[in-house]
Order: C-alpha cells, then sequence, then structure tokens
C-alpha cells in the first residue's frame, strides 16, 4: 500500500472508531434490544416479537404515530413553502437586504429552549400576544365598518359609504385615461395601489357589515383558541383535522424557516441571470419565470430541505415536551416522546427499542418515497 | 502538504496536552466556600438530592448542621434536578452518589432492580427501630420485606378554602342552606358550596369557581379513594380501576365538566398561573376550594401572607369513612456500588433524627415519626400542622398501589381523566330530547364512556403486569 491511502486511512481512524462505538453499536445493540424485555437495572430477556406485537394494540403508540404524521405532513410542504418564498423576497434587489437575511436568520441561532419558553407566553389564551392580536384585528375592522356602516340595523348605510366608491372611480381612471400617467409610470402605480388599497378596505367593510347583518357574529365575543391546552380540531368538518395545540406546535415550527430561505437564497443567486434574460425576451411575468426558471433551477434544494424537513419533524421532541408535554389528550405527544417516556419513565429499554426501530423504518419510507416522487421534476443542471 | 502536516501535528499535541492537564474538578473541590478549615482531613461523600428555592435552602441546613457537627466526613449537597432518572443511570453505569434522595414511588422500581442498599442492618446497629416511624410513612420505603429508603419530609393532603369568599357568600351559603362558617364535610356538600360560591361574568364566563377537580391537576388519580374506591387488589393481583366506585367517582368528575361546560372552563383555567406564584389560581382567588398538600401554606404565604384560608380534611362521598388522606413521602437511600456505605449511613441517620427535624420544620411539614422532639414544633411555621398530622395518622389514609409499573399506571389514569373530562356525548343519541330527559340520556352515555374508558386502562395495565410478573419469573429461571 502507497504512503497516500494509509495517511488517509490514519486521518479517518479516530472518526472511524467514534463511528464504531457511538453510532454502529447502539444501531446493533438497539435492534437487538427490540427483542428483549430489558428494565436498565436487569438483564435483558429474549422474548422474540412481543414488543412488535405489542406495538400493534398499543392505543397510545398509534395515536402518537398519526399525530407524527399530521404534524409532518402540515409542517413541512408549509416550512419549505414558507422557505421558498422566504428566499425569493430576499433575492430581490430591496434596500438593507443584508439586514434582513440577519434578521430571519437570527431565529435558527436561539436554543430550542428558550423558543420553546417564549412561544409559551405569546400561545397564552389569556395574555399571550398571538390572541392579543387576533382579537384586535376583527375589533378594529369593525370599527372601521362603523363607520361607513350602520352595524345595528341591517342594510343601512352611512353617508360615508359614498367614500368608499373612491377606490373603484380611482382605479378606473388611472385604467381609461393612460395619457396623463403614461409619461409617469411612478405616479400611476402609486395611484393604483392606493386604489387597491382603498378597494380591500372597501371589502373588509362590507364583509364585516354583512357578518354582523345575516349572522350572530360578533367580534367583542369571539371566542378565540386555547391554542397549546385546546385539543378541538381545527378544522372542526374535517375529518383527521389537526387540534389547535398541534396547529400552535406548527406554527412555532415555522419560526426556523429563516435558516431554510438563507440554504434557497444561496442556490437563488447561482441561478444563471441569462435564462431570465430569455424569459424576458420571451415575455414571461414574474409567476412564468419564478415557476418555470427559479423553481426549477432550485429543486435540487427543495427536494434536499423536504428530506430533512421530513427527518426533523418525525423526531420533533423539545418543543412538544417542554410546551405541551403530550398534552392536551395526548394529542401533542409524538413518537419521540413515547420512546423517552417508555425508556425513562416506565423503564422499558426494549420496547422503546423497538419503537424507535419502527420510527426509523417509517422515516426510511417516508424517505425514499420523497426521492421516488422528485423523479422527474427535481432538474440537475449537471446531468 | 509539510506545513498542512505540521499543522495537524500541533493540533493533535494541543489535544493530548489539554487532557492530559485538563483535571476534571474533584467532588472535594466544590462548595468551596462551605468547606471547613479541615477539609482536607475528612472524607467527602455526594448527596444527590432535589428542591428548588427555599426547600433546598433546608435542605443545605440539614447538610450544613451534620458536617458542623462532627469531623470525619464532609457532605456535599448536589441540588439534581430528575434525580430519579440521573440515579438511576448512575447506578448503572457504576458511578453513584454516595446517598440519594428519591421519591417514594421510585423505591420499588430502584430496589426490584437491586439498585438500592437494603438498611435494615444499618438500622438494627443504630438501635433505630422500625417502631420510631409512623407504619404507612415507613412501609413506602420497604419492598420484599426489606427496608431500602426511609422517609425524609413527608406529605399529606387536605381541603385548602378562601374564608374570604364564604364570608362574601354568607347570605348566599345561608339561603342555600349551608353553613358559612364551616367547610364542606361530605363530597355532595362540597358540591352544594361550590355552587353557590361560583361567580359569572355578563356573558357567563366563569370569573371565580368554587370548585375544581382538575385543580391542581396532581391528585387526580386520588378522588377515587374519596368514594371508597381503589385502583388495585394486592391480594389477587388483580387490577381494580374499573371498580363501582371509581365509576361514581368519574361520574362526579364528569359532572363538573358538563354543568359548567368544558369549554369555559378551558379557557376559565388557561388563565391560571404557575402552582408558585401569585397566580396561582387559589391564591388569586379565582378558585375558592382546592385540594392541596402540607407544603402549600408556605406558598400562600410567601405570595399573598395576609390571605384569610382554612384547611380541614378533604370530605368523603356519603357513607365512606373518613378523614382521608394520600400518604406520600420523599427518601432517602443509599445506592447499589456506593463507595463508602458505613459513612453515607452516617449521614442517613443524621437525616432520620437531629436533621430530620430541622428539615420537616424548615420545609413546613409534618415529621413521619411517632413522637417528634419537643422543640420542633415552637415556632413551627406552618399553622395548620395539626390538620395534616391527624389525617396523616387517620386509618382511612391511602398510598397509591405499590407497583413497580405504578408510574405507567398513573399516566394511564390521567389520560382517561383528561378524555373523561373532555370527552362530548354524540348530538346524534341527544337529538330531540329535551330538559330533563336530555339530561338523563347524557348521564347515561357519559357513564357508558367512563366504564368503557376505565375498562381499558385496566386491560391495558392488566396485560402488563401480567407480561412483566412472567418476564421476571423467566429471568429468575434464568439466573438460577
Amino acid at each position: 500500500m502507497s504512503r497516500g491511502p494509509l495517511a488517509g486511512y490514519a486521518f479517518i481512524f479516530p472518526w472511524l472508531i467514534a463511528l464504531v462505538a457511538f453510532v454502529g453499536y447502539p444501531f446493533v445493540a438497539g435492534f437487538y434490544f427490540s427483542f428483549c424485555d430489558y428494565p436498565p437495572l436487569k438483564s435483558p430477556l429474549f422474548v422474540g416479537t412481543s414488543n412488535y406485537t405489542e406495538l400493534l394494540r398499543d392505543h397510545v403508540f398509534q395515536r402518537s404515530m398519526a399525530t407524527t404524521l399530521t404534524y409532518a405532513s402540515v409542517a413541512v410542504p408549509l416550512g419549505v413553502f414558507l422557505a421558498v418564498s422566504l428566499g425569493m423576497a430576499l433575492n430581490t434587489h430591496v434596500r438593507g437586504q443584508s439586514f434582513y437575511r440577519v434578521i430571519f436568520y437570527l431565529p435558527h441561532l436561539v436554543p430550542t429552549v428558550v423558543v420553546a419558553l417564549l412561544w409559551l407566553w405569546i400561545f397564552n389564551p389569556h395574555f399571550g400576544l398571538l390572541n392579543a392580536l387576533l382579537g384586535a384585528i376583527p375589533r378594529a375592522i369593525d370599527m372601521l365598518a362603523e363607520v361607513f356602516f350602520a352595524l345595528d340595523s341591517a342594510g343601512f348605510l352611512r353617508p360615508w359609504a359614498a367614500l368608499l366608491l373612491a377606490g373603484p372611480l380611482l382605479a378606473a381612471a388611472v385604467k381609461l385615461l393612460p395619457g396623463p400617467f403614461s409619461r409617469r409610470p411612478r405616479l400611476r402605480s402609486l395611484l393604483l395601489s392606493a386604489a387597491a388599497a382603498w378597494i380591500a378596505v372597501g371589502v373588509v367593510s362590507l364583509a364585516d357589515a354583512l357578518l354582523r347583518w345575516l349572522t350572530p357574529y360578533n367580534p367583542s365575543r369571539i371566542e378565540l383558541p386555547g391554542w397549546l391546552t385546546d385539543g378541538t380540531p381545527f378544522p372542526a368538518s374535517v375529518p383527521f383535522a389537526p387540534p389547535w395545540a398541534l396547529w400552535a406546535l406548527i406554527l412555532m415550527s415555522m419560526w426556523g424557516v429563516g435558516q431554510m430561505a438563507v440554504i434557497y437564497l444561496a442556490k437563488l443567486q447561482d441561478v444563471p441571470v441569462d435564462l431570465y434574460e430569455a424569459a424576458d425576451i420571451d415575455g414571461a411575468g414574474w409567476w412564468r419565470k419564478a415557476w418555470h426558471v427559479t423553481i426549477p433551477m432550485i429543486s435540487p434544494v427543495i427536494l434536499f430541505n423536504a428530506v430533512m424537513g421530513i427527518i426533523g419533524a418525525m423526531q420533533v421532541f423539545a418543543e412538544p415536551y417542554i410546551m405541551t408535554n403530550g398534552g392536551p389528550e395526548d394529542k401533542t405527544r409524538m413518537v419521540a416522546m413515547f420512546i423517552y417516556d417508555q425508556a425513562f419513565q416506565y423503564q422499558r429499554i426494549g420496547y422503546a427499542s423497538a419503537v424507535a426501530w419502527v420510527l426509523f423504518l417509517v422515516i426510511v419510507i417516508l424517505t425514499l418515497l420523497t426521492f421516488r416522487i422528485s423523479r422527474g421534476h427535481v432538474y440537475y443542471a449537471g446531468r | 502538504m509539510r506545513r498542512i502536516h505540521a499543522a495537524l501535528a500541533a493540533l493533535i499535541a494541543c489535544v493530548v496536552l489539554v487532557g492530559y492537564f485538563e483535571t476534571i474538578p474533584s467532588l472535594e473541590s466544590s462548595d468551596a466556600a462551605r468547606l471547613p478549615e479541615d477539609a482536607a482531613r475528612r472524607l467527602h461523600l455526594s448527596y444527590w438530592e432535589k428542591w428548588g428555592s427555599f426547600e433546598r435552602d433546608a435542605c443545605q441546613a440539614m447538610v450544613d448542621d451534620f458536617n458542623q457537627n462532627q469531623h470525619e466526613l464532609f457532605v456535599h449537597y448536589i441540588n439534581t434536578s430528575e434525580v430519579n432518572r440521573k440515579a438511576m443511570l448512575a447506578i448503572m453505569g457504576g458511578d453513584p452518589p454516595d446517598v440519594v434522595g428519591l421519591w417514594a414511588p421510585d423505591v420499588l422500581p430502584f430496589a426490584e432492580a437491586a439498585a438500592l442498599m437494603p438498611l435494615d442492618e444499618f438500622m438494627a446497629r443504630a438501635g433505630l427501630e422500625p417502631g420510631y416511624y409512623i407504619d404507612s410513612y415507613l412501609e413506602l420505603g420497604r419492598y420484599a420485606g426489606k427496608t431500602y429508603a426511609l422517609p425524609t419530609t413527608p406529605s399529606s393532603v387536605a381541603l385548602f378554602y378562601n374564608k374570604e369568599h364564604f364570608r362574601r357568600k354568607a347570605d348566599a351559603l345561608r339561603a342555600a342552606g349551608l353553613d358559612p362558617g364551616r367547610p364542606p364535610a361530605t363530597i355532595e356538600e362540597l358540591d352544594r358550596y361550590a355552587a353557590v360560591l361560583n361567580e359569572f361574568d355578563e356573558n357567563g364566563e366563569p370569573r371565580v369557581m368554587g370548585f375544581l377537580p382538575t385543580e391542581p391537576g396532581w391528585f387526580n388519580s386520588s378522588w377515587i379513594y374519596y368514594f371508597g374506591g381503589g385502583l388495585y387488589d394486592p391480594d389477587t393481583g388483580r387490577m381494580t380501576a374499573d371498580a363501582p366506585e371509581n365509576v361514581r367517582a368519574y361520574k362526579w368528575i364528569k359532572r363538573y365538566a358538563e354543568t359548567y361546560g368544558r369549554d369555559k372552563l378551558l379557557q376559565f383555567r388557561s388563565g391560571f398561573g404557575t402552582f408558585d406564584s401569585p397566580l396561582n389560581a387559589f391564591i388569586e382567588g379565582k378558585v375558592s376550594m382546592e385540594m392541596q398538600g402540607v407544603w402549600f401554606p408556605n406558598f400562600i404565604r410567601r405570595h399573598r401572607p395576609h390571605m384569610e384560608f382554612g384547611v380541614t380534611p378533604f370530605p368523603c362521598a356519603e357513607g365512606v369513612p373518613g378523614p382521608r388522606t394520600l400518604i406520600d413521602a420523599d427518601v432517602i437511600a443509599i445506592p447499589r456500588g456506593c463507595r463508602h456505605p458505613e459513612e453515607a449511613w452516617k449521614f442517613v441517620l443524621h437525616s432520620q433524627t437531629r436533621g430530620l427535624a430541622i428539615l420537616c420544620r424548615l420545609h413546613g411539614k409534618h415529621m413521619p415519626v411517632k413522637n417528634p422532639p419537643a422543640w420542633y414544633r415552637q415556632g413551627h411555621p406552618n399553622l395548620e400542622l395539626d390538620v395534616f398530622q391527624a389525617v396523616a395518622a387517620s386509618p382511612q389514609a391511602f398510598v397509591y398501589p405499590r407497583l413497580s409499573l405504578w408510574k405507567e399506571y398513573n399516566d394511564e389514569l390521567s389520560r382517561a381523566f383528561e378524555h373523561v373530562w373532555n370527552w362530548l356525548p354524540p348530538e346524534s343519541e341527544l337529538a330531540g330530547l329535551d330538559g330533563t330527559a336530555r339530561e338523563a340520556k347524557v348521564e347515561e352515555l357519559c357513564e357508558r364512556e367512563i366504564v368503557r374508558t376505565l375498562q381499558r386502562v385496566n386491560t391495558t395495565m392488566q396485560a402488563r403486569l401480567d407480561s412483566k410478573i412472567a418476564y421476571d419469573r423467566l429471568r429468575e429461571g434464568g439466573t438460577r
């Protein structure tokens, strides 16, 4: 053997030892223990497949697996969508771009426990920021609607309601009279934006008035979710809909999308400009360029983030453990928490190993499935 | 290439040097501020124990008393969260502390796995008679006829009631045929008091609740005992989670959710603060009556020193003999593999004599012994101690089933409790019914669900217990 390979092996030798000792051995031992009854202070007793057959009957395990899959199926696509959107937004030429990039990445640097404790307060149904905002928005809309409509007497308009016609009239004037604005595109765009904003005010006010007139809706008596303590499914009519507590965890998981967005940003900056120029020549608008140029070019990164997201979501532990401890009614108990309980609370290392192996297989299957689905959708420029 | 090799060699040399010269902080060097002048001549022992805040200080005072009154040993109190789990791992790893403080339910799984040293021989040599202790507290540390742990701070629970609320609603209580000058004597009476003490705002949302079985949430598995129920029959080895008395208790729990509305109570309860805070539901005055332990007066006086409250044995359902209380304790033990068991015992002995009095007094608790020293009661901070002492000594006082599966069983019961509390009768079954007919149907459906839920708990836990016994027998057979 030449000196080169020997030196190479010598360099990776410490890492190999660590790999075998800290990954290889637990991996194999865990597989063996999954066929054993193994309280930590006693010797393992081989019991065949009984741990696996017990899993089939264990309603807590089944529920925690269903909860984990529900969480992953909502949190991963939502996270990817938000991260791609954020990456594209950060990739535009706006003033203070570096500042925004730092701001969106910062949350990723905050330790999980701190984030969890922070969100505990945000989600507090009584004193939390989220419910305060959710409660204030409909009340503010109602106050706005009250300016234009008499909300207590159905169908009655106030004189100020005439002002709501200003939005559509302004938009029509700008569109129909191109002459005065053709040389001032900035002014045209400004007036169109103002008209759109005013139309939005009118639509929202009218919608609020109609709700008040036609339904028992009252923004001051609106029932806001109990978030982490609320096990009611939302939307209630949809089968297998996540409960509010799980929505809270999903919402919280979006806190870390900045990190994914930075990875997308790196890839976005790698997209050749000439592709956009060619699209421009072909008359493609923003949406077509995004769909036919940007997304295909960053698709390998989307696949990578999706796979990592699935693995992370299937193993989520710290946030639900700190924030809900599995409650209410086990509706946020994830498989990783179930494993922890079995191993360290109930001293059932063998059973916990069996669950860990099942989780491992589920993750492998989901990852393979993702790769399979991605075939033909992911574009590798090098091929 | 040479430069890279040189840099790598330098890096490895640095790692080796740091590894060689870096010293792991020793037990002897820790706690420097407390070390006496003769520290070098003493044998140092490690004592892993729980506690936070003033309870930690009390434990430290007990340790300091030991360290100051002899010159042979120095005990380092290492405040440890999740001490049971960490102790288990340390014992497995062969490097346990010399002394460990556990919770009573930990004794069985630890002793069963031979993770603790039996203390009977030490006790006999020191003249520490079993008769020194209140039987039920000593029993918590025993397994298979041997003593593996001794009680440090005992616990018992009772009903705390807000006297200000009783006074404010005196007329209404009298109108309902209740005496505002005394607390309820039965659970049926508790419900009637609670109904009068409730206050709602103009939208019908609760402002004050007289009583809630969900508060404080720590004793949800114990309600059944106040209805004469039980969870395990040691004579037959059968789980009894679905006993008729237990069903009666769960019906009582469910009635609160049905009467006042699960969703409204969810909103109301989500505004409660943490236990050790002025926003504690009882301390803040959001709940008028609550089951709490002997430690609670400390926390009330800490956050609302002038609160007028009373303590009485928690009432039992009509026809059930009382007074009853849940008996529990923190315990002290010597782990298997401990390096200095003889010396560790000297500290354990201190924690059972003079140290026990110091600890219980500073914790504001009663002592788990039959004849506490006279000085212990002088100026004791807990003015309600007599109630707790009396209920703890009652023949009807109870302990949770002494099963190594108890943690799992308790979690299953918590699930059952939450499920029953949140379960809503299907509207399809109630269609076309109103008034008393609807109420009767709701009650019937709730009872059916309660029975089904408790039967599932019973089946699950019985299967677990049976398989555990079978595996243990197989293991014992293999060992022989």
